[in-house]
């Protein structure tokens, strides 16, 4: 037992190194991708930094402040170099240091994909699993039929939709923003985290009503994806050698289910999930805009139309680096469920 | 095994109940206010880098300029100076302060403060630098006593008193302290706040907005029943601030709004619409540097070829009104028996018969996401293609629009676009948008014509409005005749506030977000 609980904790660890390490290369990658991207667009930022009514001679002088006078490949290893040294340069369109704006906004964003995280699992997974241990029954297609209209369904128009139910029709939930109010003063950026350290539940409640329908939106394309999965995996688990055994040897069809079935189904959903992830931080950008939702959203589409630069290699950067973080728990997740996989 | 685990979810949930319940911040005690929903994002604050009448509600609810624009037409009234006098050169323009202005932190306005505002305006060269640059030099601006500002001008401008509201004033000795590096404060001004206006900011998320509360000593004195505190909230989805306007979670919001949702809001019963001519035309540029352009006959067929009726009825809803020249007919300048064109192809072919010069392909560039702009672009290529001539539409994002604005080379033929007021004088449609001396970024047409230029100079020096007045008229008059431009509209707005606001005081600068003439009941 000691033996294996050791093995366990080495693979583990060397997941975690060799996931790190790739972790610098796969950025850079990302980053040249996307600095070559951003000047092939049409658009000078110098235009756009000097403002609508800048003559001439005040485009020059914002070019050459900023640089954009000098060699792409000289701008690019600048660049590099200060990334390396911590600093994402400033934003051409709030003057402030990138790295301020992301720490600003990027909370917002990751509660919203961890609550639609949650959202999704908490709802798709055990959904999954019955109706995969009902095959054909009404709940199973149901279930189908669910997942198939949720995955042709663009979530802005889910998010719309339940502004319209929720907010106005019904007047149960909050239509827009994070709180009622601005959020007090913070300690972690994350409001229900904030809100329950402080012991507030006015807060709690007021964050959880809001957070309701943008995480909804981001999470139903993801629940529809889990829950195939899950269905899908708990099937196969069902038909699956060991539980045949299991059944024959008189085991409890409850005890079968829980420790069997459910964990096999959970191995695929997890992977599935971690993929997700990816999906939710750039699928809430959109849902963002909806619900006036303070994240990365609005951030990312300014620095986009104005050609900001900095702002756009910070959001890369920070997206990148998160999404290859979350798999990288997945992963770590994945071998705890079943740890044959890494072995 | 199950029992237990039953029991911790017992445990948890209990605990859960039971949290304590006591004031996080502002939660607890929040305060009513009058909260603007706002389709720009408040980025920065720093009103000497913010130029737009999106955010307007920052100049002019924060701070103060020395005169300033009220109502519609607007009217230029004394704000931090009592009353200027002009030497007889007419290059020195002397303000006179009041005595009794402060800044939030309760420091005198004082003039080495207007003086550090202009000169922080002129060296950050951005916002509405471009106003000052050719007329003041950094320096030149003097203080001979706290309460007394000279602006010596590099040469004579009669536009210069209609900029002077844009010189908002800043605490000079607040931002010293955090000046970085000769910044001008450039990183601390843009999330804070420095100014005498009628509110102090109170709190600040780039991301959400800010919040303001009501300034009681200003000099300005207050009505009966102000309003306490302001909230300005960014909100990117015009259709999330519809709903929200009809929930009652926004009392107001920008008079921009598509004519089909200021329709929508006003069946909800819940909002008052304030009904307003406004002075944005919309109109289609030409750029007259490039062949055929350059014909006039061609431009005329052009201007013949645009079914204004038809697009103002259909398009516009009839909710704004026809435009015919390049000044807004709230403007003074433009001849009153003007004309402008009609929808008239036959007249049109007229033109297009004693054109020499060959006719190519017209590019027309509308703004993607500006449905109007685009309906435009649409009608008009289907109305050219009637007379035979070929046209390419292409939607592009303003931003990357603009940049193709400076080059006559890299611009469109025509360009489906609005013009708004920077500042309240005919020079900032008609001068700078057809004379030779602003082409560039500014220009509405690469026009060029010796004649009309000699006007603009002359209307640039000329002593009064009255002197002025057949100037611009007679400027505005051969705009018309060469169809330099295709002018369509001036837009209405149609501010959308709550039937428990009063007071809202319209003025095109301000955009209505001049709060502290309004009041709020319940």
């Amino acid at each position: 037992m000691r033996i294996r609980v050791k093995g366990f904790m080495t693979s583990w660890l060397s997941l975690t190194v060799t996931r790190l390490l790739w972790l610098p290369p796969t950025l850079l990658v990302l980053l040249v991708f996307v600095f070559v991207i951003s000047r092939v667009v049409p658009i000078d930022p110098a235009v756009l930094a000097a403002g609508e009514n800048a003559t001439a001679a005040q485009v020059e002088e914002v070019r050459q402040r900023l640089g954009l006078d000098e060699p792409l490949l000289l701008q690019f290893a600048k660049y590099l170099r200060d990334v390396l040294h911590g600093d994402l340069g400033n934003s051409v369109y709030t003057q402030q240091p990138v790295i301020q704006d992301l720490i600003l906004r990027l909370p917002a964003t990751l509660e919203l994909a961890i609550v639609a995280a949650l959202l999704a699992s908490l709802f798709s997974i055990p959904l999954g699993v019955v109706a995969g241990l009902h095959r054909n029954s009404w709940l199973d297609h149901a279930v189908r039929l669910f997942a198939a209209v949720s995955l042709a369904l663009a979530s802005f128009w889910i998010a719309i939709q339940l502004q319209f139910l929720f907010s106005m029709k019904l007047g149960w939930l909050p239509l827009s923003g994070r709180t009622d109010e601005f959020a007090p003063d913070t300690v972690t950026g994350f409001v229900l985290l904030d809100a329950a350290i402080a012991g507030d539940g006015a807060g709690i409640v007021s964050a959880l009503r809001h957070i309701i329908l943008p995480a909804g939106s981001v999470s139903l394309l993801t629940s529809a994806t889990l829950l195939r999965f899950a269905r899908n995996s708990a099937i196969s688990a069902a038909s699956s050698a060991s539980v045949a055994y299991q059944e024959a040897m008189g085991m409890p069809r409850r005890v079968i289910v829980w420790k069997y079935v459910l964990r096999m189904a959970l191995a695929a959903t997890v992977t599935q999930l971690g993929l997700s992830m990816g999906v939710m931080l750039t699928g809430s950008l959109v849902v963002e805009a909806i619900f006036d939702w303070p994240g990365l959203g609005g951030y990312a589409v300014q620095s986009i139309l104005y050609s900001d630069y900095n702002a756009l290699m910070g959001v890369t950067l920070c997206v990148g680096a998160l999404f290859a973080v979350f798999n990288l728990l997945v992963d770590l997740l994945q071998a705890a469920i079943d740890p044959r996989g890494e072995s | 095994m199950t029992a237990s685990r039953r029991d911790a979810l017992k445990v948890l949930l209990g605990s859960a109940a039971l949290l304590p319940i006591h004031p996080w911040g502002t939660f607890a005690d929040i305060e009513p206010s009058f909260v603007f929903a706002n389709s720009a994002q408040y980025d920065s604050l720093d009103p000497h880098t913010v130029f737009d009448t999106s955010r307007a509600a920052v100049r002019f609810n924060l701070y103060d300029g020395l005169y300033r624009y009220v109502d519609n037409p607007p009217q230029l009234i004394p704000w931090l100076a009592e009353s200027y006098s002009l030497s007889e050169d007419r290059k020195a323009y002397t303000f006179k302060l009041r005595t009794d202005a402060k800044f939030h932190d309760g420091t005198p306005v004082t003039s080495s403060d207007v003086v550090y505002s202009i000169e922080r305006i002129i060296a950050l060269k951005k916002g509405p630098a471009a106003q000052y640059l050719d007329v003041i030099a950094p320096g030149s601006t003097q203080a001979p006593d706290p309460h007394t500002v000279v602006f010596n001008l590099s040469h004579v401008s009669a536009i210069f008193l209609a900029t002077v509201p844009d010189i908002v004033v800043v605490n000079s000795a607040v931002l010293k302290q955090y000046d970085n590096g000769g910044d001008w404060g450039q990183a601390w001004l843009a999330r804070n706040e420095a100014g005498s206006g009628s509110y102090a900011l109170d709190r600040y998320d780039p991301a959400v907005g800010w919040t303001a509360r009501r300034f009681s000593s200003h000099f300005a004195g207050w009505h009966q029943t102000p309003i306490e505190r302001l909230q300005f909230r960014s909100t990117l989805e015009a259709n999330t601030r519809v709903l929200g306007l009809m929930r009652g979670d926004f009392q107001g919001s920008e008079g921009t709004l598509p004519y089909d949702q200021i329709q929508r809001l006003r069946q909800s019963g819940e909002m008052q619409i304030i009904d307003q001519e406004s002075m944005r035309i919309f109109l289609l540029m030409l750029n007259c540097s490039k062949p055929p352009m350059t014909d006039v006959h061609f431009r005329r067929a052009l201007a013949y070829a645009f079914d204004y009726d038809g697009f103002i009825k259909n398009v516009m809803k009839n909710s704004v009104s026809r435009n015919p020249g390049p000044l807004p007919i709230t403007m003074w300048g433009t001849p009153p028996d003007l004309k402008g064109y009609s929808f008239d192809l036959a007249k049109a072919r007229a033109e297009l018969a004693q054109v020499t010069t060959p006719i190519r392909k017209l590019s027309i560039n509308a703004i993607a996401g500006a449905a109007e702009s685009e309906q435009a672009a649409i009608l008009f290529q289907s109305a050219l293609h009637q007379l035979g001539i070929e046209s390419a539409v292409e939607a592009s994002p303003w931003s990357v629009l603009v940049n193709r604005l400076a080059d006559p080379q890299k611009r469109a033929d025509v360009i489906p676009v609005w013009k708004s007021t920077f500042y309240v004088d005919p020079n900032n449609w008609v001068g700078e948008g057809f004379g030779t001396r602003y082409h560039g970024q500014r220009s509405l047409s690469f026009y060029s014509n010796p004649k009309f230029d000699a006007l603009l100079e002359q209307a640039l020096e000329a002593t009064s409005q009255a002197e002025r007045l057949p100037l611009y008229e007679q400027m505005s008059q051969i705009v018309s005749d060469d169809a330099a431009g295709i002018f369509v509209y001036n837009s209405r707005w149609y501010g959308p506030y709550s039937k428990h606001v009063s007071g809202i005081r319209f003025s095109p600068v301000s955009g209505g977000q001049d709060m502290r003439w309004a009041s709020m009941t319940g």
